[in-house]
């Protein structure tokens, strides 16, 4: 066997070994709320040693009774950034009913390539969701909040490799969705829990 | 890029590296996620780098070479799909019977690693020696010798598929 033969079945062997991972779900959130926790235990820590810094501190000075007071531990610099808000309204299951064309997922930048199908996404009234990542059919439920509080679960689908359109990792990773009325069509843009945008679709024709 | 939208770009291709360098899809996710959760412990830095896959791929496969010499670490020998995360697809049947996924899980875990990054990560040898911290003539040596090893081994099993 030549080298270009067993590199070449390398390849397709790594290839299809990678094409039959089933889709992971909630790695974003499993891996902020591990390191959170460990943020948290840190700062209770370094909270109850501050606490008892001072505690000793006023009894060893007679301070107890000048009114000291000790606060709580609180996030330096005062960073509570709050996601910036859309300006969009907040939509409803009745108004996201339809079907939707990508127009940009936030890191993806093939989403133009020929893909055996259509990579659309279809949402009913009934709470489920359905449509393409460009060679596999997708479907999954969702749920709508009064705000615009987003979430969505993905069933179990067929994985072959292509440069599949990311829908499932969206709808999953979003927090919030909202609508906003265009000239030409509506426009849907999913959020994350920062308020940062990860896609926007427009809805098709 | 935040990191949610870098997860939400990336975050299965880690668990798909993670797969083709462990052969086990358990392990991969455990991969994924030990590298995202370091990249999100210094996202800033990360983010500014050039490009921030590379950095996160880097964690990857240095966190499963790290793992693959601690001495409670046991080789997965085979891809059984857990049959209640999956609906049957050829791919996974083509992943169980492939006798060169097969032989790959014989070998080191660092010649697996360059053969992945070789062959399905397409990199360069220099960006693999970059990426593992070794010289390209080591990445050379490495492959050459994983491959003459896939080699015999594929051949041996033909043989005895022959005799059989």
């Amino acid at each position: 066997m030549s080298n270009t033969e067993l590199e070449d079945d390398l390849r397709g062997t790594l290839g299809r070994a990678a094409a039959s991972v089933p889709m992971a779900t909630g790695l974003s959130d499993r891996a902020t709320s591990g390191v959170r926790q460990a943020r948290r235990r840190a700062w209770m820590v370094s909270g109850i040693a501050a606490a008892a810094v001072v505690a000793v501190t006023a009894a060893g000075f007679g301070l107890a009774g000048r009114g000291a007071t000790t606060e709580p531990p609180v996030a330096v610099g005062g960073a509570t950034s709050q996601p910036p808000q859309p300006t969009e309204q907040a939509p409803s299951a009745k108004t996201v009913t339809g079907t939707w064309n990508v127009l940009q997922i936030a890191g993806q930048k093939s989403l133009k390539a020929p893909r055996p199908d259509n990579p659309v996404l279809r949402f009913r009234t009934d709470g489920t969701w359905s449509g393409s990542d460009g060679c596999n059919g997708i479907q999954g439920t969702y749920t709508i909040g009064q705000r615009g509080e987003f979430s969505a679960k993905a069933g179990p689908q067929r994985l072959i490799g292509c440069n599949n359109v990311p829908h499932s990792d969206v709808l999953q990773s979003a927090k919030r969705i909202a609508i906003s009325a265009g000239k030409d069509s509506d426009t849907l843009a999913f959020y994350a829990a920062n308020g940062h945008e990860l896609a926007r679709y427009a809805r098709a024709r | 890029m935040e990191f949610e939208e870098y997860v939400s770009a990336r975050g299965q291709d880690l668990v798909r590296l993670g797969f083709t360098v462990s052969g086990d899809y358990q392990r991969a996710e455990d991969l994924a996620q030990t590298a995202l959760m370091q990249a999100f412990r210094s996202w800033r830095k990360v983010r500014g780098a050039d490009d921030p896959h590379h950095y996160v791929r880097r964690i990857l496969v240095n966190e499963y070479l790290a793992m693959t010499r601690r001495r409670s670490f046991t080789e997965a020998p085979t891809a059984d799909v857990e049959p209640h995360r999956t609906v049957p697809d050829p791919a996974t049947d083509i992943v169980n019977s492939d006798d060169l996924w097969h032989a790959l899980q014989e070998l080191s875990g660092r010649e697996r690693v360059v053969l992945v990054l070789r062959y399905y990560q397409d990199l360069d040898d220099h960006t693999i020696a970059d990426l593992l911290g070794i010289k390209p003539s080591s990445v050379r040596s490495t492959a050459s010798r994983a491959l003459a090893t896939l080699r015999r081994t594929r051949q041996s099993h033909r043989v005895d598929e022959r005799l059989s």
